[in-house]
């Protein structure tokens, strides 16, 4: 370029020394290459102006090579733009088929994107909603609960639709700088499957229960039939036993089928805990000749607020275990006390215990720590599960530590919410 | 779409405060959405306990609705807004009220609900009334989705669905007569069920005002007593322009 420039300028000069103006032609003659490449200069303008840059215009020199670079980076540019523009487009196809709703939420719950069947399931529309808070849509006063405290550890249930036909479950997940993924997913169907298997829980056990009154019934005047066959005397017996248990096992089934079918907290009325437990004791050991001994320790006057019938149940349950799992020279202490956390009552046995593997399933229906064992006692299997729930029921929870050979120990931990001072329940 | 985009303001406390609102109102109206559904439930179902759990829930429609009255005043007294921004607070007070008496007809059926449960149920179970019950539940739920995109067109729509209301409680009137001139001693219960269906009728009545609220805040133009096609023409006319 700068030899071009020397060249002419020389060039110029030379010509300008046959007239005698070598200064002159030499400055017209670089006025000519400046307007020459100016020239260049606004043919490139007006093709970097354009959207075609594709086409690169023919040009000389320098300006060739400015041209043949800018193309070569327009067209990496381009390379690389489509090939995010795939990705984005099947990264987005495949979150759009994802079977469950998804909807990214910026930190203030405005929603930035959702796929198709979150669009679905919410009824969501795209081209509006976008930018609009997700509980200005999805309305329910659970869900505007669940997001606006923040804590997402479970999932929660709603219904939807106009007749509340449909059950979402919905899945709140931080991630990114305070963004939310929400998680929409339609569980009508387990849902429906589950209130089936309560329904006919409760239906085949309420069946189930009026003729075995009738043959309890007649069992029992059989029993006291003088002119019976001796021979049959044992088995009747044994007949009316097995009657009674199964009496226990449908009446524990009818049990926790209500406590099911009232998910919510009980409200409760004023329970003298140790007047309760010293009832028990009397009915426990009345029940059995063999029991252990049972001693009562209580260390609170407190009372608590709770169902009495429920937590008589729970009480009675731990109760019978410990007494049937404790040989007649071991011993059973029942424990009451109070502090900040809130009201516990503890059945510490040291009979024969249970095997660490047997715990987290122990209070499932029907669970067998070892099959021999349970049905020699007569248990109906359910009365851990029972347990379990009337402490939901009360917002609490059970506890339960053992070793194998040492004993047991059941725990009932109630909220400090229901637990009233002695003075105040007087 | 204009009106929705409240991010305009130099003032970001004066956005939140708006937002806030918006916020609450539709708080308020899931909640008589959860209201009205329960309710309607509670009739169906002939769950008297879940009547009366409605009922005394109307308490907290009455809070949010002082709750966010007194938070609009705020913002009159102190923000002075202006044109789109004092039609949406001007909106809000009125959709409040329409929602708080929305809140009182549920507690109405709810009340009735818990009564009629112990009593013998009539041979077609309440399906007419269940029916319009659907109808003004998708009602109220339309005129909330349409508060909360200032959706016009839908708001309009939905505006419309008051005459199948109007319509279904005609028809259940003839037949509540038919039932009573049948057999005296349904009377009483008869009675009961036009109580819930002028409930409902009336529910539909406030839907429809809300909707005419989100109109009147989207297009600014107050479309009470005018007829419907008038109001339709008029944002067709707007929308060509535009």
């Amino acid at each position: 370029m700068a030899a071009r420039v020397a060249l002419v300028a020389a060039a110029g000069m030379a010509l300008g020394a046959l007239f005698g103006r070598p200064a002159l032609m030499a400055g017209v003659a670089l006025a000519l290459i400046l307007a020459r490449e100016l020239q260049q200069l606004r043919r490139l303008q007006r093709w970097l102006r354009t959207d075609r840059l594709d086409e690169a215009p023919d040009a000389g020199g320098v300006w060739g090579d400015v041209v043949g670079m800018i193309a070569r980076l327009h067209r990496r540019k381009q390379y690389h733009k489509r090939r995010l523009l795939r990705l984005l487009r099947e990264l987005r196809r495949s979150t759009a088929a994802i079977p469950d709703g998804v909807v990214l939420l910026n930190p203030q719950a405005e929603i930035l994107w959702f796929n198709r069947m979150a669009a679905r399931l919410l009824t969501l529309r795209s081209r509006t909603d976008v930018g609009l808070r997700i509980d200005n849509l999805v309305r329910q006063p659970e869900f505007v609960r669940y997001l606006g405290a923040g804590v997402f550890a479970q999932p929660i249930v709603l219904r939807s639709g106009t007749s509340g036909e449909r059950y979402l479950q919905m899945h709140i997940v931080r991630y990114g700088a305070g963004q939310l993924l929400l998680l929409v997913r339609d569980v009508t169907r387990q849902e429906q499957l589950e209130t089936m298997r309560k329904e006919f829980v409760a239906n085949a056990s309420h069946e189930l229960r009026s003729p075995l009154t009738v043959i309890a019934g007649y069992l029992e005047m059989l029993a006291n039939e003088p002119q019976l066959d001796p021979a049959l005397a044992g088995p009747l017996q044994e007949m009316r036993r097995q009657a009674v248990r199964m009496t226990g096992i449908i009446e524990d089934l009818l049990a926790l089928s209500r406590l099911e079918a009232d998910a919510g907290p009980v409200e409760g009325v004023d329970v003298d805990v140790a007047h309760l437990l010293e009832q028990l004791r009397r009915d426990t050991l009345a029940r059995s000749s063999q029991a252990p001994e049972l001693q009562l320790q209580i260390d609170s006057a407190s009372h608590l607020r709770a169902d009495l019938a429920l937590v008589q149940s729970a009480f009675a349950n731990l109760l019978d275990n410990a007494a049937k799992y404790t040989p007649s020279t071991g011993t059973v202490t029942v424990r009451w006390w109070t502090d900040a956390a809130g009201g516990h009552l503890a059945v510490q046995d040291n009979g024969i215990g249970i095997a660490a593997e047997h715990l987290p399933r122990l209070t499932e229906r029907f669970y067998r720590v070892d099959a021999g064992r349970s049905r020699a006692t007569g248990g109906s299997g359910l009365g851990l599960a029972i347990v379990k729930h009337v402490m939901q029921r009360h917002g609490g929870s059970l506890e339960i530590v053992s070793a194998e050979g040492r004993g047991s120990t059941f725990t009932c931990h109630f909220p400090a919410e229901r637990v009233r001072a002695a003075a105040a329940a007087a | 779409m204009e009106a929705a985009d409240l991010s305009h303001h130099t003032s970001r406390r004066f956005n939140e405060d708006l937002e806030r609102v918006r916020s609450k109102v539709l708080a308020m109206g899931g909640l008589v959405e959860q209201q009205l559904a329960g309710a309607l439930g509670a009739l169906i179902d002939g769950d008297s306990k879940l009547g009366k759990t409605i009922a005394a829930n109307d308490y907290q429609v009455n809070g949010m609705e002082v709750s966010i009255d007194e938070e609009c005043s705020r913002i009159l007294a102190t923000r002075a807004p202006a044109a789109g921004d004092l039609r949406m607070i001007v909106a809000t007070i009125k959709t409040i009220t329409d929602l708080e008496r929305i809140g009182d007809e549920c507690e109405k059926i709810a009340l009735i609900a818990a009564r009629l449960a112990n009593d013998e149920r009539p041979p077609d179970h309440y399906r007419k009334v269940k029916h319009l019950g659907w109808i003004t539940q998708s009602m109220v739920n339309k005129a909330l989705d349409a508060f909360a995109r200032l959706d016009a067109e839908l708001a309009l729509a939905t505006a419309r669905e008051d005459r199948v209301v109007d319509e279904e409680y005609e028809a259940i009137q003839r037949q509540s007569i038919t039932f009573m001139m049948e057999d005296p001693r349904a009377i009483r219960r008869a009675l009961d069920v036009m109580w819930v269906v002028r409930a409902f009728e009336r529910i539909g009545d406030h839907a429809k005002n809300v909707c005419e609220y989100v109109i009147y805040m989207v297009h600014g133009k107050d479309i009470r007593h005018t007829s419907l096609e008038h109001v339709e023409q008029e944002i067709r006319n707007r929308g060509a322009r535009a």
